[in-house]
Formats: C-alpha cells, sequence, structure tokens
C-alpha cells in the first residue's frame, strides 16, 4: 500500500463534496423542522389557527375558477355583479347567496374571498418587507457595535416615533396609495422602528456566545459570522415577527380602506365601511349579515395569524412549553 | 452611567428634531394646502393666504420657522381656528380623552394582569382556550366595527346607553358648572377611589382566609364609593357627573375589549417563563401556600415586560383616539388630529405628533437608563 497522506486527504474531500454538506444541513433542518413540528401540533389554537389561514388560501385561490363556471360573473362579479332576481337589495343570506347580498345587490361571499388575496398580498409583504430591514438593521447595529450601531439605531429611534397609521393618512393625500405603497411603507415604518431596537438587542445576546469568539479564531470573516452563525440565530425571532406584522398591517389597511385612502376598491375595511354608510335603522334584520362577515373575516384572519405566532413563540422560547 | 444618560437624551433629541423635519417634509408635500381648500377661484386671494400662513415659503425656511418657535415652547396658531393657539386647542380638550383613555388603559391593564395570570396558573384546557380565543378576537377587531356594534346594539337597539358626544345637552341646561370642571373633578375622584382600593388590597394581603379576605376589599370598595358619591351629592352636581359616566360607558368599554387582550397574553408569556425559576421550586420546597407563589413569587416578577410594554404603548393611547372618538363622536385630542389631517392643518398636525414624539421618546429614554441601572453588564457592552 503506497497511500500517503497526500492521497488520504484527497480521499477525504472527496467523499465530502459541497453536494454532500448541502445535503447534511437540509437533512439537519429537516430534522429540526419536525420536531418543531412535533412541538407546534401539540398547541390546539395554532393547529386551529393554522387551518383558517389554510382555507382562506384555498378559498381565495379557487375565487377566479369559480366565477365564470359556478357563479355567473354577471351575476357574483364582486365589483360589478348584481342579481336582479332579487330586488331589493341588500336581502339576507339565501341558497343563492350564501352570505346575503350588499345594497349594491353583490355578492357578499364573493367579495369577502375576493377581498382575502389583497389582504394575503398586504399582510404577508409587509411582513417580508419589515423583517428583512429589522433583521439586517437590527443584526448588523448588534454584531458591529460602536458607530453603525449609534447611526443605525439613531435611525430607528426616529422611526419608532412615526406612528404607521398616520404616517399612511397622510402619505395618502400625496399620492393614491396602490397595494405596493401600503407594503413598502408599513413595512419600512414598523421594521426600521420597533422591530429593529427588539432584533438589535436578540442580536446582542448571540453576539457574546462562545462560538462567535471561535468563529472569529478559526479566522471567519465579518460577512461570513453573520451569514452562518447570527442570521440563523436570528430566524426564530424573525419568523414570530414575521407573524405579528401580518396582524398590524391588515388591521392598518383595513383601516386605511375604511378612510377611503387606499386605491384598493374591494376590501374587508371598505365593504364594512360602505355597508355601515347604507345601513338602514328599520331593516335591522336584512342589513346585519352585510356588516357582520366582513368584520368577522378581519378578526379571524388577524386572530388565525396572532394565534400561528403564539404557537411559533412557543417552539422558539423553550421556556413556555408545558412541562 | 451619566455620560450614558446624557448620550441617550442627545440621541433621542436629535432624532425628535430628524422626526420632525421628515414630518414636515411630508406635509410640505402634499399637493394642497390648507389656503388652497378654502378659496375657490381666486388666486390672489390664495395667494394672499399662503403668504399670510408662510406656506408659500421654502422647506427648510418654514422647518426653521418652526423650530424656532417650538423651542420656545410655543406650538403656534391653528389655521382653522384662528383665535386660540395649538397648546390651548389641545389642552382644552386633552382631559376628555384622558378621562376615557386613560381609565381605559388602567381597566384593561388590570383586567389583562388578571386574566394572564389565571390563564398562566390554570394550563391548557378549555378554559384556557376560551380566554385566550376572547382575548385574541377583541385584539384583532376591527375598531370602528366594534364601536359601530356598540352603538347599535346598546345604544339604539336595547337603547340603555345614550352613544355619541360626552353630555347630553337637556341634562346639561342651565347648569351651573362647566364640563371640564366635572371632568376634572371626575378624574380627581377616580384617581382616589384607586388610591384607596390598592390601599385597601395592600393592607389586607395578609389576611390568609380568603372569604374574610374578600369581604374586607369589598366593604373597603363600597365605603370608599359611597363617601365619593356622598361628596357629589354635597356639591349638587352629581347629575351632572352620572351624565358624564353614562356616557362614558360605551366607548370606555369598546377601548377596554380592544385593548386588554394584548396585555393578556403578554403576562400568560411571562408567568410562564417565571414559573421555571428556580426561586419558584425553592419557594414550593418551603411549602409555601399555592396563592402565595403565584401572586407574590411569580406574578409580581413577571410585572415587569407587562411594565415596559404599558410604558411603549403610551404613544398608542394618545393614537388610539383617532378612531375611537370618531366613531362615538367623543370630542377630545383626536377629533382635533382627525380633522387637523384632512385640512391640512399644519401646526396641529405638527404640535400632536411632536407631542406624542416627546412622550413616545421619554418611554424609550427611561427604559434604556433603567434597563442599564438594572443591569449593569450592559454598561460594558457598548449598549449605548
Amino acid at each position: 500500500m503506497s497511500s500517503t497522506g497526500a492521497q488520504l486527504s484527497q480521499q477525504s474531500t472527496q467523499r465530502y463534496s459541497a453536494f454532500d454538506l448541502l445535503r447534511h444541513r437540509w437533512s439537519a433542518n429537516f430534522l429540526q423542522f419536525c420536531s418543531s413540528w412535533d412541538t407546534f401540533r401539540r398547541n390546539p389554537l395554532g393547529i386551529v389557527g393554522l387551518t383558517i389561514i389554510l382555507i382562506f388560501a384555498i378559498s381565495s385561490f379557487i375565487h377566479p375558477m369559480l366565477i365564470g363556471t359556478v357563479w355567473p360573473e354577471r351575476i357574483y362579479d364582486p365589483m360589478k355583479g348584481f342579481d336582479i332576481e332579487l330586488i331589493p337589495h341588500p336581502t339576507a343570506p339565501s341558497s343563492e347567496h350564501l352570505l346575503g347580498t350588499d345594497n349594491f345587490g353583490r355578492d357578499i361571499l364573493s367579495q369577502l374571498v375576493f377581498a382575502a388575496r389583497s389582504s394575503f398580498l398586504v399582510g404577508l409583504g409587509a411582513a417580508v418587507v419589515a423583517v428583512s430591514i429589522s433583521t439586517l438593521v437590527g443584526g448588523m447595529a448588534g454584531y458591529f457595535g460602536g458607530m453603525s450601531n449609534a447611526i443605525l439605531m439613531g435611525v430607528a429611534d426616529v422611526f419608532v416615533l412615526a406612528p404607521a397609521p398616520i404616517i399612511l393618512l397622510i402619505f395618502g393625500l400625496i399620492v393614491t396609495l396602490e397595494v405596493w405603497h401600503i407594503i413598502l411603507l408599513y413595512g419600512i415604518l414598523v421594521g426600521l422602528g420597533g422591530q429593529a431596537i427588539v432584533v438589535k438587542s436578540h442580536t446582542l445576546t448571540i453576539a457574546t456566545k462562545t462560538y462567535i469568539d471561535v468563529a472569529r479564531l478559526s479566522g471567519g470573516g465579518h460577512f461570513h459570522i453573520l451569514r452562518q452563525h447570527i442570521l440563523p440565530a436570528l430566524m426564530p425571532l424573525a419568523l414570530v415577527q414575521a407573524v405579528f406584522t401580518v396582524v398590524g398591517a391588515v388591521l392598518t389597511e383595513s383601516l386605511l380602506s375604511f378612510y377611503a385612502r387606499s386605491n384598493d376598491v374591494i376590501t374587508w375595511g371598505s365593504m364594512i365601511f360602505l355597508n355601515q354608510r347604507t345601513f338602514r335603522w328599520f331593516t335591522l334584520d336584512g342589513q346585519w349579515h352585510a356588516i357582520i362577515w366582513p368584520a368577522l373575516a378581519i378578526m379571524l384572519f388577524c386572530s388565525s395569524f396572532y394565534l400561528v405566532g403564539r404557537a411559533l413563540d412557543e417552539i422558539v422560547n423553550p421556556k413556555l412549553r408545558k412541562r | 452611567m451619566s455620560q450614558f444618560i446624557i448620550r441617550r437624551v442627545i440621541r433621542g433629541v436629535v432624532a425628535l428634531f430628524l422626526f420632525q423635519f421628515l414630518l414636515l417634509a411630508l406635509i410640505y408635500n402634499v399637493p394642497y394646502n390648507f389656503a388652497a381648500l378654502f378659496v375657490r377661484g381666486s388666486p390672489a386671494r390664495r395667494a394672499y393666504l399662503e403668504t399670510f400662513y408662510g406656506l408659500d415659503r421654502p422647506l427648510w425656511e418654514q422647518y426653521l420657522q418652526w423650530m424656532g418657535s417650538f423651542l420656545r415652547g410655543d406650538l403656534g396658531v391653528s389655521f382653522q381656528n384662528r383665535s386660540s393657539t395649538v397648546v390651548e386647542m389641545l389642552g382644552g380638550n386633552a382631559a376628555r380623552s384622558m378621562l376615557l383613555f386613560f381609565a381605559a388603559a388602567i381597566i384593561a391593564y388590570l383586567l389583562g394582569i388578571w386574566l394572564g395570570k389565571t390563564i398562566a396558573w390554570h394550563r391548557g384546557g378549555l378554559f384556557e382556550a376560551g380566554i385566550t380565543l376572547g382575548g385574541v378576537a377583541g385584539y384583532t377587531a376591527f375598531a370602528p366595527w366594534l364601536g359601530f356594534v356598540a352603538i347599535n346594539v346598546f345604544g339604539w337597539y336595547l337603547g340603555w346607553l345614550p352613544y355619541n358626544k360626552i353630555v347630553d345637552p337637556n341634562v346639561w341646561y342651565q347648569s351651573p358648572v362647566r364640563i371640564d370642571w366635572v371632568l376634572g373633578k371626575l378624574v380627581i375622584s377616580s384617581i382616589v377611589l384607586a388610591l384607596m382600593f390598592w390601599a385597601a388590597n395592600y393592607l389586607t394581603r395578609n389576611i390568609r382566609n380568603r372569604l374574610i379576605r374578600f369581604g374586607l376589599r369589598t366593604a373597603s370598595l363600597v365605603v370608599v364609593l359611597g363617601v365619593v358619591g356622598t361628596w357629589w351629592t354635597e356639591e349638587g352636581v352629581a347629575v351632572y357627573a352620572v351624565d358624564v359616566l353614562r356616557h362614558l360607558v360605551l366607548p370606555l368599554g369598546t377601548v377596554v375589549m380592544l385593548s386588554f387582550g394584548e396585555t393578556m397574553m403578554l403576562m400568560r408569556t411571562a408567568m410562564l417563563e417565571t414559573m421555571q425559576e428556580d426561586y419558584v421550586l425553592t419557594a414550593r420546597a418551603k411549602g409555601l401556600p399555592e396563592d402565595v407563589i403565584r401572586d407574590r413569587h411569580i406574578a409580581r416578577n413577571a410585572l415587569f415586560p407587562v411594565f415596559t410594554r404599558m410604558l411603549l404603548n403610551l404613544p398608542f393611547v394618545l393614537l388610539g383616539s383617532l378612531v375611537i372618538e370618531q366613531v362615538f363622536d367623543w370630542q377630545g385630542i383626536g377629533m382635533i388630529l382627525f380633522n387637523a389631517i384632512q385640512f391640512q392643518d399644519l401646526p396641529i398636525m405638527m404640535g400632536f405628533l411632536s407631542i406624542v414624539g416627546i412622550v413616545t421618546l421619554s418611554a424609550h429614554i427611561f427604559l434604556d437608563v433603567l434597563y442599564v441601572y438594572l443591569d449593569p453588564r450592559l454598561r460594558l457592552t457598548n449598549a449605548v
């Protein structure tokens, strides 16, 4: 045998190729996911929340398929539909219109499902924007410290003073607020404000851990440590914050469209506004369904995200688990 | 430590100035201003008004002028109401908002802390799930809609309570007192009541028998209520106080519904975290009764994050007034801000949001200093 040290080391590098590393990392991630799912599954309220979110997602996904096939577009279109056989509108729930119709003769269920799409868009979009900004800013400020900390936290101090709904109300006077305006503005205001401060203080506790020192001593650069060690440790917090941002973003968007500052025509907020405006005092029983469903939709949507966030919090923070 | 405080305050003040500049820039960029809203068809008149209000000058000049008067403690004069300054307008309506929102905040915090303590203690099962669902539903409810339901069900359909404005003009016809006087007295008597109740709780904390303890607390509450009620009747203005209180019920209930959930969930989390501490085990090993462990060893330590959140939420107490006052037609500071945004009333917007900013900033600085004071390790790292 003429196998030398060089050959052996060559063999070992061949055995652990980049692909193998990736595979092992993914299998470790998968195991982690399985154990997290086990913890999540024990929380019944979290499961309820996840189910409601899934129902919303599926129904908003099949809504364009229903229009035109099961529901004739002339009657069930969320914006222009009108049922001519059931005047005067609004009508109480019936077999054709499961949740009744609103004052303009439009189907409430169709509007509700249609509006879920924009709620998902606003909530998830704002969450992604807010969490990426807060993780970047808070992580950098907490890891580097010193001057960059002072500057970044100074920016965070400015944005923490800005109340998102009021800034958006004023911004709505400058431009016509589209969905992406709300996503970006809410994400920036929340992400650069309070969330960045929370992430920064969390990063401070991570950056003083021993394995960061070890990584630095073995020659890891700043970028390597941030990407390989700080970022994965911040991910659970980011996930929880993202879920709670969805709640705030959807409530803010509903408020904006309630005050007619959003250009998004059919949302839950604008449905509530319209049905409150056309509420007739003397036909109480023919009217309540038009207001209750959009409000219940907001409540259910936000509550389910909140419950999921609470269940995720239990995974992230082992002290909360039941012993 | 003093160096830390000075640096923190300087950073905060710079942030406040920057925030004010950005806010002014935002308002400056709105394509119409107050002058354009009110004069139709006469460009000369509009130009005159713009010059009069200083709206035609460039941004930095407006900012410097506003800043100069702000530093002298003068927030300027409202565009809509030339006869009173911003401080007078906000200060004149402040008592109404304070009465509603601070009372609601206190009730919501007490309720949230108590419920959070209870559900953390009786963990698992239907009881916890039900209370949690109720709290979360209240927290995520759409505020204008909740107010609408309260108005319709209790105010209109059942007709139990008045649902708009602060007072009933029929009751107040030819009244000898002013509204704000009654509101001030109400605030004072509720503070007295709260203090008395707290004192009674504090004095009876060592009584072990549950029944006697609750009996004494209830009795003291009844006595204090009686004393305050007698005082009101002696003054001869009890009718007006009752009228204000009846108008207060619906908005107060709505705000409490909306805000107790957050405190409750926070308190629950903090309780669950504290329950794992070693000193709780020690207390159990010493054989202390369970409710003593719960109330003194766990709940008291769990209050710290709740207290933090309470301070950080102070600005939202002011901003929450925006929606609720609109719904219930409660003529407080939130209505002023709402109208100011609609009419582009620049001094009021800047003044109100600056005051909110100062409150927020003070809370943040106080908390930072408190954390550094409580945890000296933070001083070693550059945690500023």
